[in-house]
């Protein structure tokens, strides 16, 4: 049994498909990311999964549980990270896990243990009795995700985990998201590739509400992407010599004497001695590594989204 | 037990909240200051008054027509003949108040005695003897001209009331102040959802009546010390309790009751902390017809009836009738009004909250 799965998920509003026919399968102990731009479906996906709106047509489980169909029974496996660091700002952080733990039906020696553990984790026990008002957005962000855990969740959604943090912060919360892999089944949403990247088992790239592209990091740049590119420091390039090469390769940037070569299947040794035989001096040549972003922008286009 | 939760935190982030706290406590205490501090204002247009004639004389009919005819008086029909039917009538709720012509008031009239009249009126309407007593008493003593004067006796519990204003205006206040929970309670819930903590707590195994009871939890201890307030400054300022204490801060407690329970109504409905604030549109008219700062007698049958039908009018005639001595059997009937509208609105918010879960 997969941890979730969405059946042709499908939520429209006045019309608009927010989110069209989505099939997902996310297993046990998987961390799962959603990568799209913005207002491609992401957070309405994981709405609908956390039971806060209900699919226009399809459904979704989690854990073998209808969210359409039992609401409740959802709710008790699951924890919830939103999007805003929404927290209780006059609690402490004691108070504001003792609620959400309480609530999910946890003892008060229950709650204390893994409010204990959690702090500590999330490096939040200093100032566990301060109201949280008076925390960065770092710490509200750690808080939150220890909200979300101090049920034992089995299936956790992260929604933008890291939206508005500087890269510290940033860098701070990947670290305990990332001790959380294997241990829980883990969807999160972000349109940070290098967090996708560095955290992800598997990425599905959502836009205008449609799964376009899914699999691990690595399949996705190596199966998604065209092109390949190489970049070559040079100096004396003539007209001839570029012409000649914009007319066997794909295309050709030239900046600051870097000329830059995208083509499909890049012959590096190729284009190295072809230069050198035209008399162009080559101080420098590379392979890029294409990168998710890569991906991503050929997957989803350059047009700006709102 | 998952409103306790939700409620504790809703009491801590209120408690918490200086300037939340300082407007919940500081509201009663200011509007008991500012209303009853400059009671005794007067009313405008006539007031519609019942005759009991027992003498049934020249004199004592030309009275009546002289009455009449003043302009800030309106003579209810029939002149009773009978006091005992009056009084059915004033008990009923048929009539607020009768004026009584006692046998021998032509006698007195022509061997110039003085005349004593005796204006009865039910507890919970003080204020209309307090107003047409110097009426009568001038208009009556010109019309008769006798000497000594015609004297207009009060009949009522409250003849031990000090300050009739205040007495009449205390309960008006106290009630309108407790509407103001409506208010207040829907902003709490309106603002959670507009910044989201409804909906992470929408995420969690909690049903819609633990959200109800969660959020209506943190208002009791308010409306006990609310109450408390207004009762205090109320006594501070001349409030008389003649009647039972108890029975009025159940009255209070219960309205209170009430407009927790449309807040909760409200703050299901709409999406953000400044919508809340549509909740003053029921509110304001709610208080104009339901008694709080002047007597409904004179209000259209119509918007009697509206007022009649929803709980404030109730808790402002109970509770002027209680603490001007009226019997906890005198009051029962609003009390089960009130209670029956507690139920009404808590389990409609309830249900309105449930739809509110799932988008």
């Amino acid at each position: 049994m997969n941890a979730v799965q969405t059946f042709k998920l499908t939520k429209e509003f006045d019309g608009l498909v927010a989110v069209n026919g989505v099939d997902l399968e996310i297993n046990k102990g998987e961390l799962f990311s959603l990568l799209g731009p913005n207002g491609a479906g992401k957070t309405t996906t994981i709405r609908m999964l956390c039971c806060l709106l209900k699919p226009t047509r399809g459904t979704a489980s989690i854990l073998g549980h209808d969210v359409v169909r039992v609401p409740f029974a959802v709710k008790k496996l699951i924890g919830v990270s939103p999007q805003d660091t929404i927290l209780s700002e006059r609690l402490n952080c004691w108070e504001n896990l003792a609620l959400i733990g309480k609530v999910h039906g946890l003892s008060s020696d229950e709650v204390k243990g893994r409010s204990e553990e959690l702090l500590e984790t999330m490096g939040l026990m200093e100032r566990a009795k301060d109201q949280v008002r008076k925390f960065s957005g770092g710490m509200k962000r750690r808080l939150s995700i220890a909200m979300a855990l101090v049920s034992d969740p089995q299936v956790l959604f992260l929604d933008e985990p890291t939206l508005g943090l500087d890269p510290q912060a940033r860098r701070n919360v990947w670290e305990h998201i990332a001790g959380l892999k294997g241990k829980k089944t883990i969807l999160l949403t972000t349109h940070y590739m290098e967090e996708a990247d560095y955290l992800s088992d598997r990425i599905g790239i959502i836009d205008e509400g449609r799964v376009v592209a899914l699999g691990t990091s690595q399949e996705l740049k190596t199966n998604l992407l065209e092109m390949r590119s190489m970049v070559v420091s040079t100096e004396n390039l003539t007209a001839e010599v570029l012409e000649d090469l914009r007319a066997k390769y794909s295309r050709l940037e030239m900046a600051k004497g870097r000329l830059k070569i995208y083509h499909k299947d890049l012959d590096f040794k190729g284009i190295v001695d072809y230069l050198h035989s035209q008399g162009v001096t080559v101080y420098s040549a590379a392979l890029e590594q294409p990168t998710l972003e890569d991906v991503f922008i050929q997957i989803t286009g350059k047009k700006l989204r709102d | 037990m998952k409103f306790w939760e939700i409620g504790k935190r809703n009491l801590k982030e209120i408690y918490r909240n200086p300037v939340l706290l300082g407007f919940l406590l500081g509201m009663p205490l200011a509007f008991m200051l500012v209303f009853c501090a400059a009671a005794g204002g007067g009313q405008a247009g006539p007031i519609g008054m019942s005759v009991v004639d027992e003498d049934l004389s020249q004199t004592s009919s030309a009275f009546v027509q002289n009455l009449g005819s003043v302009e800030a008086i309106e003579l209810n029909e029939p002149i009773y003949s009978e006091k005992s039917q009056a009084r059915e009538d004033l008990e009923n709720g048929k009539i607020s108040f009768y004026l009584l012509i006692p046998s021998g008031f032509e006698v007195a009239q022509q061997t110039q005695q003085t005349i004593n009249l005796e204006l009865v009126y039910k507890a919970s309407d003080p204020m209309i003897g307090l107003q047409l007593k110097p009426i009568i008493e001038a208009v009556g003593s010109e019309f008769l001209g006798v000497t000594p004067p015609l004297n207009v006796e009060l009949k009522g519990t409250e003849s031990e009331i000090k300050n009739m204003a205040v007495n009449f205006y205390f309960p008006g206040i106290a009630v309108f102040g407790l509407m103001i929970l409506i208010s207040t309670a829907a902003g709490i819930i309106a603002g959670d959802r507009e910044k989201g903590f409804l909906a992470r707590m929408f995420t969690t195994p909690a049903r819609p009546w633990d959200f109800i009871l969660g959020y209506s939890l943190p208002f009791i201890p308010v409306l006990i010390v609310s109450t408390l307030i207004y009762l205090g400054v109320g006594m501070a300022l001349g409030l008389t309790v003649v009647g039972n204490l108890g029975h009025a801060f159940l009255i209070f407690f219960l309205i209170g009751l009430c407009s927790i329970g449309i807040g909760m109504i409200v703050g299901s409905l709409v999406k953000s902390e400044s919508q809340a604030g549509v909740s003053w549109i029921f509110i304001v008219p709610m208080a104009m017809i339901s008694g709080t700062m002047f007597t409904v007698e004179r209000m259209p049958a119509a918007i009697k009836s509206v007022a009649g039908a929803l709980p404030f009018i109730h808790a402002t005639d109970a509770s002027r009738a209680v603490l001007n001595g009226s019997s906890f059997s005198a009051i029962i009937l609003d009390l089960y009004w009130l209670i029956g509208w507690a139920v009404v609105l808590f389990a409609t918010g309830i249900v309105l909250f449930r739809r509110t879960m799932v988008s």
